[in-house]
């Protein structure tokens, strides 16, 4: 295996130097091209917000590309001197480089550990690479190898429960609570900017119907028109939230706008039990906290922030968990790759051993002919075919196995020791 | 062979085997692989598969207390695989099977302690001696597999609300069914059990005169728990339907109707031996 990835991320280079090393569609195909021209290497260039990444693979005997000619290569690319770059560029080689896509791919060296986006913009990348024919056998096994391992991690693990982000969570909290939302409506009281990404997650949950309302019916009207809502006056609000099921409150009013006692006389026992969930994003808040009980749930945004936080921590303890099955799927895919890789070598030595059973064989029959019964000659002709099995079939064995513990040296030497020139 | 093995099926094989299935399934919690999920449904097929060999074997009667309890055991086995397959990502089996077991216990217990008439005796119910005694029986069993099941979704009800009055993260605990569905689950349950209790329990009104003591029959543990089971059906759907209490309130009153249902089903029938104990 000769295998390259070198890059950048977010931990070892500043934004404005990602900036400056972005691919666009036309700089990747050009890229692409030209390891595949200059360097006879199979290429997957991988670029997102967090990273730019080159894997890069060449024939086992030729010499591996490392920071220096890279660090050229992409300053050529992208017009910024190899100087500025060398300094941040990091270097993973053979399995490590193997081992670093997977975690990649995984999401467990992203900025938001063990988000799933990066599984599909891995996804994307190799198949940018392949449409343009610069993949090879290596990358072709190791890409796929890597979307799959990223689905393990995420199905055997809790890397990816939970939401991380305080809009999120708070889907994360209706969906306890309700089943189905094509009945439900939601009221979204002020229009602050903090609530927007939480409507947002909301609306997508496409519920019957969004309720606005707000001090200024113009701001409501801006609301209700970005989210498909109905513009509710303000006097009315009690009226909404009977109504409401999910209630997202951002006003900037100074003081709570519903207190208990308000809400208990002239919301709740009108509700008759329903349930009702309310998102308290406003600072200071709009709702009393005691309404919170087991009928209504009151979650403000620190709550949200809780929630979410918790989340990455709970994603966290699952790293471990995450890291054996990375480490195990290399230990596999470096041991399958090896094995294959064998393949050339094995023909090669079974193909000689014919070769040279033939050249003994066939002077001794001929040296005997008329002194032998066909029966006589197949008998002497198996025991040749015996003995070459027999011969072989340890350095084989032992090959296989060194490929499978992640040995590739047994195969020079095999080639050395039987003078194999594959 | 094969039919000398079914033949031998005991409690603790059936019992065991639902113990291993909800210890896996506990641990696929903790430690999510499939492995754990594929190798619990087995053993819950394995106990179920095992619960129904000795209910067609052993044929035990519904109308005493340890094959009435062992039959709703089934039922509620059945209905925790089902689940465990529909709702691969929720904790379902982990709830419901413990329940499923304590009732294969209790109704070892029972059969130790009334080992007679625990047969089902098929020709004396197709003479019609005891046709309504049957059909009493097979009532109030599909009104306590009502019960339970509204049993277990009161739980997890409560469970969940719990969870929400404290702000618990949703990603970082067992997964569970949102309060809306275990709501309406509790619904179904308790609106398709309440008739098949008022029609077991007529019935049973019906027999009673027949038995050998009056008195003895009407002040039975076992007539007195499940008229109480229906009072509180009759408070709950009341309180349902006519005051709109909430769902963990009427929750609360489904677990108190559960224990009542246990105390009916423990309690020794009039019927079964053809007078009260």
């Amino acid at each position: 295996m000769n295998l390259r990835a070198i890059g950048c991320n977010v931990a070892s280079a500043a934004v404005e130097l990602r900036e400056r090393l972005a691919f666009n569609p036309t700089k990747t195909q050009t890229a692409l091209t030209e390891l595949n021209a200059r360097f006879a290497a199979e290429a997957v260039v991988l670029d997102t917000c967090n990273r730019v990444e080159i894997y890069v693979s060449r024939q086992d005997a030729v010499a591996p590309l490392h920071i220096p000619l890279m660090a050229e290569f992409l300053a050529e690319i992208h017009g910024v001197p190899a100087s500025e770059i060398v300094p941040h560029l990091y270097e993973h080689a053979d399995a490590q480089a193997a081992k670093h896509l997977f975690r990649v791919a995984s999401g467990l060296d992203s900025g938001v550990f063990g988000e799933s986006q990066i599984a599909g913009q891995v996804k994307d990348a190799y198949e940018v690479a392949l449409k343009s024919t610069a993949t090879g056998p290596l990358l072709n096994a190791l890409f796929p190898s890597a979307i799959r391992v990223s689905k393990r991690v995420r199905s055997e693990t809790g890397i990816a429960h939970g939401h991380v982000s305080v809009s999120s969570a708070a889907v994360d909290f209706v969906r306890q609570v309700f089943n189905s939302f094509t009945d439900k409506t939601v009221l979204v009281i002020g229009a602050g900017k903090m609530g927007r990404l939480t409507l947002k997650h909301l609306a997508e949950l496409k519920p019957a119907m969004i309720l606005v309302t707000n001090r200024s019916a113009e701001k409501a009207a801006d609301v209700a028109k970005e989210c498909g809502g109905r513009v509710m006056p303000w006097a009315q609000m009690h009226d909404a939230l009977v109504q409401a099921d999910i209630v997202l409150s951002t006003t900037g009013a100074p003081e709570p706008i519903v207190s208990r006692q308000v809400f208990d006389n002239k919301v709740r026992r009108r509700r008759a039990g329903r349930q009702l969930v309310i998102f308290d994003m406003a600072v200071p808040r709009d709702f009393d906290a005691s309404i919170h009980d087991g009928e209504v749930s009151v979650f403000n945004v620190d709550d949200l922030s809780r929630v979410a936080d918790g989340c990455m921590a709970e994603r966290r303890r699952h790293l471990p968990a995450a890291e054996s099955i990375i480490d195990a799927e290399v230990a596999k895919f470096v041991g399958d790759w090896n094995t294959r890789a064998n393949g050339p070598v094995i023909g090669q030595l079974l193909s000689e051993a014919d070769k040279l059973r033939e050249s003994l064989l066939a002077p001794l029959l001929a040296q005997m002919n008329g002194k032998l019964t066909d029966n006589e000659k197949a008998d002497i002709e198996k025991a040749f075919r015996l003995f070459q099995g027999r011969l072989l079939h340890g350095p084989i064995a032992a090959l296989n196995q060194a490929s499978r513990d992640g040995h590739s040296g047994l195969r020079e030497a095999l080639r050395r020791l039987f003078g194999l020139n594959g | 062979m094969t039919a000398a093995l079914i033949q031998n099926i005991h409690h603790y094989c059936i019992g065991l085997s639902y113990l291993c299935a909800f210890l896996l399934e506990a641990g696929r919690l903790l430690w999510p692989a499939k492995g754990w999920r594929v190798a619990g449904l087995g053993f819950g097929a394995a106990g179920l598969f095992a619960h129904t060999a000795y209910l067609l074997v052993q044929h035990p009667s519904p109308a005493v207390p340890y094959g009435s309890v062992l039959l709703l055991a089934w039922v509620l086995a059945l209905f925790s695989f089902y689940g465990t397959v529909h709702h691969a990502k929720q904790a379902w089996a982990v709830f419901v099977l413990p329940v499923v077991i304590g009732l294969v216990a209790l109704s070892r217990v029972l059969l130790t302690a009334e080992p007679e008439h625990a047969a089902f005796d098929l020709a004396a119910w197709a003479s019609g001696d005891r046709f309504w005694g049957g059909v009493h029986g097979v009532l109030i069993l599909l009104a306590s597999v009502g019960v339970s099941i509204s049993f277990l979704a009161s739980m997890m009800y409560l469970i969940q609300a719990r969870r929400l009055r404290r702000k618990v993260a949703p990603g970082t605990v067992t997964p569970m069914l949102n309060l809306e569905r275990l709501e309406t689950m509790n619904r179904r349950a308790l609106n398709g059990a309440f008739p098949m209790l008022t029609a077991g329990l007529l019935v049973g009104t019906l027999l009673v005169p027949h038995g050998p003591s009056l008195s003895d029959n009407w002040l039975s543990l076992k007539v007195l728990s499940t008229a109480g089971l229906w009072l509180v059906f009759l408070v709950l759907l009341y309180l349902r339907y006519g005051v709109h209490v909430p769902a963990r309130r009427l929750a609360l009153f489904s677990v108190v109707a559960f224990s009542l249902l246990l105390v009916a089903l423990v309690a020794s029938h009039p019927f079964a031996t053809g007078g009260a104990k």
